[in-house]
């Protein structure tokens, strides 16, 4: 036997042990005794640092909380940038994904997605000074958004003609909105708002367009085939939404009462298929 | 492990993104190059000054690039610089392609902070008897720095100035964090529209060292063709 041979034997037969010790993640988590959970950590209110307490909180995380409660393991958050989601996830650095994760069609080819969670859309922020009233002004100029996100092919399929430049955060692209290196800034309306509230008496120089660029449905992520541990999760989310706790969640960090203002919530959380 | 499939990667749009990042690479490198070179010896032979306030200013930007990492450069050179500008110009840079022009600033500010360290490692290797020599001859400062000093420093300055370059080549993808369409960035595009991130990932690995290789290769063959040949005492 060739040693090129021997090296590919054994790298087969490793890849076949893995699969077999990976056959089943719920066993895993239950027996590791913690539920390893990515979240983005700079999207506020999906999941965020808590200036006061250091720690990574919001409706996404909580849900992630329930989840692992109901499956009586440790909740351990880690922090992913917007384009690592997906490879993080598929290469088992995480078992679920809480990270303001958008449910669509292409995905579904290489991940596996809880109900819905949250239904956002995607818009438009715009310096009121540019005199940008429509989408398709914005032929030819200058767009900031997130990098590894669904914002960039969205706006390019709106407007075919803008020129994209993104960021590894929101917050990064947002600052360079106001800079004005870019004339527009795309993202999920409910970061567009969250960071339009943050601006203060700045906010009154900047408008958000009224197309929506397109329906978001954010889901959990897992990886493809872990048919039990979907039904966990489904199963998790289902009760919150009986019981009407995730009402109140919603409520908890969308409500009248935050930032965002949302008087009524919009969904349910009953479905996982989204329309191509 | 899924399976290993470059062919969708090899053709089309993703082809045409992946090569767009690889021209931008490049240029950012050759145009780094251009202009930290110079800039990188002017800083030597002001360190190497007979003026010590002027040694004082070379010696503190020298310190002041190498401690700081070059993301905070870019980034510095992104968000704050161009801040400080008059508006005018400022709006004229923002219109053009502001993201690789402060990623070219970044990577010329530090990469010439290394090279003149470079520079004036090979001005020191010249033996003292060589500049005793020529100023007993009459020279000034300057003439023994440009007929004497400077020919010989040279070529033993080039295969570290080689490596530098390497150096500048794979600097050149910390320009994605500013939105610099180079290769790194082109990648994590094409990865999140194929979701063929180990492929992607593959390729421009492939590349970077490919290029690094040649800049490798460019500095042996210097080095056997031109070697640094020790002054006589």
């Amino acid at each position: 036997m060739t040693l090129t041979r021997r090296a590919l034997l054994i790298i087969a037969t490793s890849a076949s042990l893995m699969g077999i010790a990976h056959a089943d993640q719920l066993d895993d988590i239950r027996k590791k005794g913690e539920l390893v959970v990515g979240v983005l950590g700079t999207d506020e209110p999906n999941s965020f640092i808590d200036p006061k307490t250091r720690e990574i909180v919001g409706y996404e995380v909580d849900l992630a909380k329930a989840i692992a409660d109901k499956l009586g393991v440790k909740l351990r958050l880690k922090q992913l940038a917007v384009a690592a989601r997906i490879p993080e996830l598929q290469q088992g650095h995480v078992d679920l994904l809480a990270a303001s994760l958008t449910h669509n069609k292409e995905r579904e080819a290489v991940i596996d997605f809880s109900l819905t969670t949250f239904v956002t859309g995607q818009k438009v922020l715009v310096k009121k000074e540019s005199g940008i009233k429509s989408l398709s002004q914005l032929g030819g100029k200058k767009v900031v958004t997130v990098k590894g996100g669904t914002q960039e092919p969205n706006i390019r399929k709106a407007v075919s003609t803008v020129d994209v430049v993104t960021f590894d955060t929101g917050p990064l692209a947002f600052q360079a909105l106001q800079q004005g290196k870019g004339v527009a800034f795309v993202n999920d309306e409910v970061s567009l708002l969250d960071q339009f509230a943050k601006l203060g008496p700045a906010a009154a120089q900047y408008e958000i367009l009224p197309t929506n660029l397109s329906v978001e449905p954010l889901a959990l992520g897992l990886r493809k085939g872990e048919t039990k541990l979907k039904a966990q999760v489904d199963g998790t989310l289902r009760e919150l939404e009986k019981s009407g706790a995730a009402e109140q969640l919603f409520q908890k960090w969308y409500g009248p009462q935050t930032r965002l203002k949302f008087q009524t919530r919009s969904f349910k959380i009953d479905s996982d298929q989204v329309e191509g | 492990m899924p399976l290993l499939d470059f062919s969708p990667l090899l053709h089309g749009q993703f082809l045409d993104w992946l090569l767009a990042g690889v021209r931008l690479s490049l240029l950012l490198t050759l145009f780094a190059l251009c202009l930290a070179l110079p800039l990188g010896t002017l800083i030597a032979l002001a360190r190497l000054a007979p003026f010590a306030p002027l040694r004082a200013v070379a010696w503190g930007y020298v310190e002041a690039v190498r401690n700081v990492p070059l993301l905070a450069h870019m980034l510095f050179w992104y968000f704050a610089v161009p801040e400080l500008l008059p508006d005018g110009l400022k709006a004229w840079l923002y219109a053009g392609h502001i993201e690789a022009v402060a990623a070219l600033a970044a990577l010329v500010t530090y990469t010439a902070a290394y090279m003149a360290e470079d520079v004036r490692s090979g001005l020191r290797s010249v033996p003292q008897g060589q500049w005793l020599a020529a100023r007993a001859l009459g020279l000034r400062h300057r003439d023994a720095m440009r007929w004497i000093v400077l020919p010989q420093a040279l070529r033993a300055t080039v295969p570290p100035l080689i490596s530098q370059t390497l150096n500048l080549w794979k600097n050149t993808s910390i320009a994605t964090v500013v939105g610099a369409a180079e290769l790194m960035y082109q990648a994590q595009r094409v990865e999140t529209a194929s979701f063929r991130g180990f492929e992607t990932f593959a390729l421009a690995t492939a590349t970077y060292l490919g290029v690094s290789l040649l800049i490798t290769a460019a500095g042996v063959l210097y080095q056997r063709r031109y070697p640094a040949r020790p002054a006589a005492r």
